[in-house]
């Protein structure tokens, strides 16, 4: 994996190495490409997704199992660069920054543009109106879980506990947090939240059982739950994923808003609409790929293949309504 | 104890990548061992940005390498040109240059040689039985446990460091500071960040160790002024006689306990345990006046407890994640940058990663041994590589090589400031091991103790009812009153006629 990483970054330093010599070679051409319209695009240029997390994450995973399919059906080089910081807001903004011709894109986390503005005070939050959206990617199921120890296995064993629960949350401003906040709001349990950094200690103190509940993304968490080392209590999908057939969502429990992690691929404001849809018919063939779908089976990702509007659509309704069932249960994620 | 991981970890070390790597790290940690100046810390850190691109394992065995290595070269240039190349070495300085200068350079240095493979070996084998043992109770390890663990460590990282211990408690403190900035975890409260984003995950580490230990290193040494390299002596003979090796059997014994000792210690290492052994050699002699005219037990102790040292303080780093001294907060940070975060999970969860560094180790020293006394030649030669030359390549890989981390400017401005902090430390005598070892502890400390009074629901007492942190716990209370009983008996014994 790492490797991997470490040949597209020497691809990557030949590649530029290439560019500047071919730069050299063309003379003034270069400045005339961006704006010459979506005919040329890619028009030879290589283009470069960043990714707002380290490599090896998840985001990162996606984004490189998307980069081949991509480069291959536009003749480009595709470069996976990794901008890890503040959940992905460093890499987004500098994105907003970058010229609006195709070439630098983002693979943009739906826990930034729904959960994040509700964690931070209002003039940090990002808005994904400053974006032009290429393409859903794929969605990632949050679970609860415990260890088998707690002796609790459904949300009435956490409502019986007669105590105050401890629940495990990958950090503030995490669908790991918001999906935990909202069912213990809404089944009137009183539980303190602990935040751990990132999903592998979450995972970590729930097995150990210094927390008696975690909510993990459903591929983190997959392999300890086959093994019995972790009980699913309920998953916070919408229905339930294929890969956990055997356990019930918080929605068929009667508790409201699912919460998952989405990712879509973002572009800067501006973009000509014909870059964008030609970017859009790549990624679709780039999905279409048996290697890619058997990607998505062995992480546990549900396609959410969806064009920029519909995403869109989604992930504003994803922010207007956990807003109001925040704002509904006083729930605070971090400091306003 | 089931073996199998334990053999699974060779396989990894005989993979060809992993051997190639194995050599170039003891080879690299050699060649810096024999430079005085450029210590394993600072050339680790230097060296980070390049391992990305190698699997987490191999760029592991790589840097470890870089780290016993030195130990080996430091000893060389000690022994034939009274120039000890690495502060570990200083001791050795003593008791081998007399013994070149009475034609016994080969002795010396044969003796360094079979000491150090013996330290090492000792240490690799306490390490591989320890390490089990904690895996076993790792899932106990929770905030409360690395709270207590965290306090024990910032204690020793202050007071047991070989330095000044007035300053390595201010340099610890800029550390704890330090650790401080960034987006509070807990509430998502900016601290320090001055609306800058590049700061919201707080100051990263590798910048930060790159600074103080290799441009802060490099530009301290431009200072010195350089001398001229004596002509070394002639080595002959390097397998040294029975009777020195029968002499010198009972300092290598005690300088492999000691060294493995006071390398699990934070703040201990190498270059504590070398003073120690010496030291404790010459007050047991029969005849300490010996010492500094060239007694080969005065070679064997500090060169045998140097390398047990540097390799046991990789115990507490691969069981608890602890960094014992500020090389291993270095592979700390390497083993960051690869998504591997080292604690009492990494032997279960990553048994390749954690056997095949533990392994390669013995192949190391073996490699070590074949070479140190062969190349010994070699390697006084590349004593005359100039400053001039050197300084300048290695800045322009530091700048180049931490943008390559995280492709952001904002880690080169930080590379230069640390490398001008670091700079200045050095020059006013502050050793910078401290600051980035309570930088390690600091976040660790805060985001623990934090996360325990949540579970404990703000009940301080949770700490003392769990076996494990009590125990801790009990030990942090021993350690600060030592020092202070200890001088009261002192005083009573000197009143006493």
């Amino acid at each position: 994996m790492t490797g991997n990483n470490g040949v597209t970054r020497w691809a990557a330093a030949s590649l530029a190495l290439g560019l500047a010599l071919s730069t050299t070679a063309c003379g003034g051409n270069l400045g005339s490409g961006a704006n010459s319209g979506a005919q040329d695009f890619p028009g030879g240029q290589p283009v470069t997704i960043y990714v707002g997390q380290d490599p090896g994450g998840s985001t990162d995973l996606i984004a490189r199992a998307l980069a081949k399919g991509v480069s291959d059906d536009l003749g480009v080089a595709v470069t996976v660069e990794n901008k890890p910081g503040a959940n992905g807001a460093l890499a987004a903004k500098e994105l907003a920054g970058k010229k609006p011709d195709g070439h630098t894109l983002m693979v943009y986390n739906g826990s930034l543009a729904y959960i994040t503005p509700l964690a931070v005070p209002p003039g940090e939050a990002i808005d994904i109106a400053g974006y032009e959206i290429i393409t859903g990617i794929s969605q990632d199921d949050y679970v609860l879980v415990t260890a088998p120890s707690s002796g609790m296995a459904t949300v009435e064993d956490l409502k019986k506990a007669g105590r105050p629960i401890t629940y495990g949350t990958t950090g503030v401003g995490t669908g790991s947090q918001l999906s935990q906040a909202l069912l213990f709001a809404q089944t009137g349990v009183t539980a303190t939240p602990v935040p751990f950094d990132g999903g592998s200690p979450t995972l970590t103190a729930v097995l150990g059982g210094q927390v008696d509940v975690g909510s993990i993304q459903l591929g983190e968490a997959i392999e300890q739950i086959k093994a019995g080392k972790l009980k699913p209590i309920v998953t916070f999908a919408e229905k339930r994923p294929s890969y956990l057939p055997d356990t019930p969502t918080a929605v068929e429990q009667g508790y409201t808003i699912p919460v998952q992690q989405s990712r879509a691929i973002f572009a800067p404001k501006g973009t000509p609409q014909s870059v964008q849809d030609r970017l859009r018919a790549s990624f679709q063939k780039a999905f279409g790929a048996a290697d890619y779908k058997k990607f998505n089976e062995d992480n546990q990702l549900t396609p959410n293949e969806v064009d920029g509007t519909k995403l869109r659509e989604q992930w504003t309704a994803s922010l207007d309504g956990y807003r109001k069932v925040v704002d509904q249960f006083k729930i605070t994620l971090g400091k306003k | 104890m089931d073996l199998s991981p334990v053999i699974d970890g060779f396989g990894v070390v005989l993979e060809p990548a992993n051997l190639l790597y194995c050599l170039i790290g003891v080879v690299i940690g050699m060649v810096i061992g024999v430079l005085p100046g450029l210590g394993p810390a600072a050339t680790i850190a230097i060296l980070l940005p390049v391992t990305i691109g190698l699997e987490p394992v191999t760029s592991i065995i790589m840097l470890a390498g870089i780290f016993y290595g030195a130990q080996y070269g430091g000893t060389i240039t000690s022994v034939l040109l009274r120039l000890p190349g690495e502060a570990s070495s200083v001791v050795t300085v003593f008791d081998g240059y007399a013994l070149a200068r009475q034609g016994k350079a080969g002795t010396a240095l044969g003796i360094a040689a079979i000491g150090s493979f013996f330290g090492g070996t000792v240490s690799i084998v306490a390490l591989s039985l320890l390490a089990p043992l904690v895996a076993g109770v790792a899932l106990d390890f929770g905030p409360p446990e690395y709270t207590a663990l965290a306090l024990l460590g910032i204690l020793l990282v202050s007071t047991v460091s070989s330095g000044h211990r007035l300053k390595a408690v201010i340099a610890a403190c800029l550390g704890l500071l330090l650790a401080t900035v960034g987006r509070d975890g807990f509430t998502g409260a900016e601290r320090f960040t001055f609306d800058n984003l590049s700061l919201a995950d707080g100051l990263d580490f590798v910048p930060i160790a790159m600074g103080l230990f290799g441009l802060g290193e490099i530009l301290h040494n431009l200072e010195e002024r350089h001398r001229a390299t004596p002509a070394p002596v002639a080595v002959a003979n390097v397998w040294p006689a029975k009777a020195d090796l029968k002499q010198s059997s009972g300092a290598i014994g005690r300088g492999s306990a000691l060294g493995f000792v006071l390398g699990i210690l934070p703040g201990g290492g190498a270059t504590l345990a070398s003073l120690a052994a010496y030291a404790l050699e010459k007050r047991r002699a029969k005849e300490p006046e010996r010492f500094g005219r060239g007694a080969v037990e005065g070679v064997a102790a500090p060169e045998t407890a140097n390398n047990a040292a540097a390799t046991s303080s990789f115990i507490p780093l691969l069981t608890l994640g602890i960094p014992a001294n500020a090389t291993m907060a270095v592979i700390f940070g390497a083993l960051l940058i690869h998504g591997v975060s080292p604690g009492p999970q990494l032997v279960t969860q990553e048994p390749e990663l954690f056997w095949g560094v533990v392994n390669s180790m013995y192949i190391g020293n073996i490699l070590l041994l074949i070479m140190s006394i062969p190349l010994v030649g070699l390697f006084v030669k590349i004593l005359r590589v100039r400053a001039t030359l050197l300084a300048p390549i290695t800045v322009l890989i530091t700048l180049i090589g931490v943008y390559t981390v995280n492709n952001d400017v904002f880690d080169i401005v930080l590379v230069i400031v640390f490398g001008a902090v670091g700079y200045l430390m050095k020059k006013f005598g502050f050793d910078p091991g401290p600051l980035v070892l309570a930088f390690v502890l600091g976040s660790l400390l805060e985001d623990s103790l934090r996360r325990s009074l949540l579970i404990f629901d703000g009940d301080p007492t949770g700490f003392l009812t769990r076996p494990i942190s009590g125990v801790l716990l009990a030990i942090f209370v021993l350690v600060a009153l030592l020092p202070p009983v200890r001088a009261a008996l002192s005083r009573r014994r000197a009143r006493q006629p």
